[in-house]
C-alpha cells in the first residue's frame, strides 16, 4: 500500500505533533517528520499544510532574521491549535485501534 | 553560494512563483517567503553538487512543487493560462474594474445612507456579471492578476510588505477574521435598525456572504470580488449607524435647550372665543416674528400630517363606523366683563355642546362618547 495516500489524511496531525514541544520553521518541521519516520512526506506537501494550518488558526508565526541565508518564518502551535491536535489525536488513535482489532485476524 | 546557484534558485523561485500567481499577492508572499527560503536551503545543501537538474531531482520542477503545495494547502488548482480564449483581456480588465467601481460605490451607498441609488445599481450589475464571468471562466482570475493595472496594486502591496508598516500589516492581518464577523454584525445590526423592510431582506443574505467570502478570498483570490464590495459595505453602513447614533445621542443631551428655545410645545388645537364668549373659527395665528405657529394635524386620510396655522383644526373622531372630521367648537366660554385683566373663565357645559372641561393642555376632546352627540 502507498504510504503516501495514507500520509495525506494525517499530515496535519503530524505536522502538529511535532510542533507540539517546540516552535518549527519549514525546513525544521520537515526534518523532524522524516526523522520521526515519515520518509515519504513531500517537501512542498509539508509547505502547503503549514498554511493551510496557519490560516485556518490553528499556528502563529514570527520570522527571525538569519544571519546566513534567507529570515525564517517559525510557527508555534497556538491554543486552538492544541485543542485541535488533542481531537485528531483522539480520533486517530480510536480509529487505528479500529483498524488493528479488525487487522488482528489477518495478521 | 556562487553567482552561478544564486541565478538558477532565482530561476526555480520565479517559476514557483509565477505557478502561483493567480492567488491573493499576500499568501504568495508568505509562500515564498516559507518556500523559498526552503529551496535556497536546499540548494545550499546540495553544496558543490548543486545543479538546476539536482534541484529539481530532489524538489521536483517548481510547477509540480508548487502543485503539490496548492493541494496541501487547500488553494485552487491552477488554470490553465490558455483556456480563457480571445478577449480574455478585455474581460479580465471589465473585472478588475468592476471590482474597483464595485468597492467605491458600495462604500458610497452605505455611507450616504442609501442616496445614488441609480449609479449603485449599475455598478451592482457590472459586479454580478463581473463574479459571473470569473466562476465560470477558468483561469480568468489569474489573467486579472496578469494585468498591470493589477500588477500594481500588487507590488504596492508587497512594498508595504517590506517597509516599517509591515508590522501593522501584519497585526492588522491577526484582526482579519475579526473584522469579518464585525462587518456581519453590522450588516445584521443595520438590517433591523434602519428598517428597511426591502433592505431587510438582502440583509440576512449578505450577512452570511459576509462571514463566508472574508476567508475564502484568502485562498481563492474569485471571491475578493464578493468580499471586498461586502467589505466596503459595511463600513459606510458603519459611518451611517454612527452618525445615526451619534445624532441621536447629540440630540438627547440638548434637548432642555431645544424644549424651550427652538421648538416651544405647541398644544394640538386651539379654540379662540370673541369678547362676547362668540366661538372664531378660521383664525390664522402668528408669532411675534409673524411667523405662522404651525402645528400638524392628523385628518381622518392616512399619511402625512397637514401643517398649518389655521385654527381650530376640525376634531377627529373615530369609532366603530369610521373616522370623521367635525368641525366647530366643543365647549363655550363666558368671558367675564372687562373691569380686570384677569384671564378669561370657562364655564362649564352649555348645551348643545359637550360637557367637557375646556382645555388647552390635553388633546381634544374627540374621542369622548359625548362629542358625538353634537356632530
Amino acid at each position: 500500500m502507498d504510504t503516501s495516500q495514507l500520509l495525506k489524511g494525517v499530515l496535519d496531525l503530524a505536522v502538529l505533533a511535532v510542533l507540539r514541544k517546540e516552535d518549527g520553521y519549514g525546513y525544521d518541521v520537515l526534518r523532524r517528520l522524516r526523522q520521526g519516520g515519515l520518509d515519504g512526506v513531500g517537501d512542498a506537501s509539508v509547505y502547503g499544510t503549514l498554511r493551510r494550518l496557519y490560516n485556518a488558526g490553528l499556528l502563529t508565526s514570527y520570522v527571525v532574521p538569519s544571519e546566513e541565508g534567507p529570515h525564517r518564518k517559525y510557527y508555534s502551535l497556538n491554543e486552538p491549535g492544541r485543542a485541535r491536535l488533542i481531537e485528531s489525536g483522539n480520533t486517530w488513535k480510536s480509529f487505528a485501534r479500529t483498524l488493528d482489532d479488525l487487522l488482528g485476524e489477518v495478521a | 553560494m556562487n553567482t552561478q546557484t544564486n541565478t538558477e534558485v532565482q530561476r526555480y523561485l520565479d517559476r514557483m512563483r509565477a505557478a502561483l500567481s493567480d492567488l491573493p499577492a499576500v499568501e504568495v508572499g508568505e509562500i515564498m517567503d516559507d518556500a523559498g527560503s526552503h529551496v535556497v536551503e536546499v540548494a545550499e545543501e546540495l553544496g558543490d553538487e548543486f545543479s538546476a537538474e539536482a534541484l529539481a531531482a530532489r524538489l521536483g520542477s517548481p510547477e509540480a512543487y508548487a502543485r503539490e503545495l496548492r493541494a496541501a494547502a487547500g488553494y485552487p488548482p491552477a488554470a490553465a493560462p490558455a483556456s480563457t480564449g480571445g478577449g480574455g483581456a478585455a474581460l479580465a480588465r471589465f473585472c478588475f474594474y468592476a471590482l474597483v467601481a464595485g468597492v467605491a460605490a458600495a462604500f458610497a451607498f452605505a455611507a450616504s445612507g442609501g442616496e445614488h441609488e441609480q449609479v449603485t445599481f449599475l455598478v451592482a450589475v457590472c459586479g454580478l456579471i463581473a463574479v459571473a464571468l470569473l466562476f465560470g471562466r477558468a483561469g480568468l482570475v489569474r489573467e486579472v492578476g496578469n494585468l498591470p493595472e493589477a500588477s500594481f496594486a500588487r507590488d504596492a502591496i508587497a512594498q508595504a510588505e517590506r517597509s516599517e508598516a509591515a508590522r501593522v500589516l501584519a497585526y492588522l492581518r491577526t484582526l482579519q477574521p475579526g473584522w469579518w464577523l464585525l462587518r456581519a454584525l453590522v450588516i445584521l445590526a443595520a438590517g433591523f435598525l434602519l428598517g428597511i423592510s426591502e433592505f431587510l431582506v438582502l440583509a440576512l443574505p449578505l450577512t452570511a456572504l459576509a462571514l463566508l467570502s472574508g476567508p475564502r478570498a484568502k485562498r481563492d483570490r474569485r471571491w475578493l470580488w464578493i468580499s471586498l464590495p461586502i467589505g466596503a459595505f459595511a463600513l459606510g453602513l458603519f459611518l451611517t449607524l454612527f452618525d445615526a447614533v451619534f445624532t441621536h445621542t447629540y440630540y438627547r443631551a440638548s434637548v432642555p435647550q431645544a424644549t424651550y428655545s427652538a421648538t416651544p410645545d405647541y398644544p394640538d388645537n386651539i379654540y379662540v372665543f370673541d369678547k362676547n364668549g362668540k366661538a372664531l373659527t378660521d383664525v390664522y395665528l402668528y408669532d411675534e416674528d409673524g411667523q405662522p405657529l404651525e402645528s400638524p394635524w392628523y385628518g381622518c386620510a392616512s399619511g402625512v400630517p397637514r401643517a398649518d396655522n389655521q385654527y381650530p383644526k376640525p376634531q377627529v373622531e373615530r369609532d366603530g363606523h369610521g373616522c370623521r372630521e367635525v368641525d366647530g367648537v366643543p365647549f363655550a366660554v363666558v368671558i367675564p366683563t372687562p373691569t380686570t385683566s384677569a384671564p378669561p373663565t370657562t364655564t362649564g357645559p352649555v348645551p348643545p355642546s359637550s360637557p367637557l372641561p375646556p382645555s388647552s393642555e390635553s388633546a381634544p376632546p374627540a374621542t369622548t362618547g359625548s362629542v358625538t352627540t353634537t356632530g
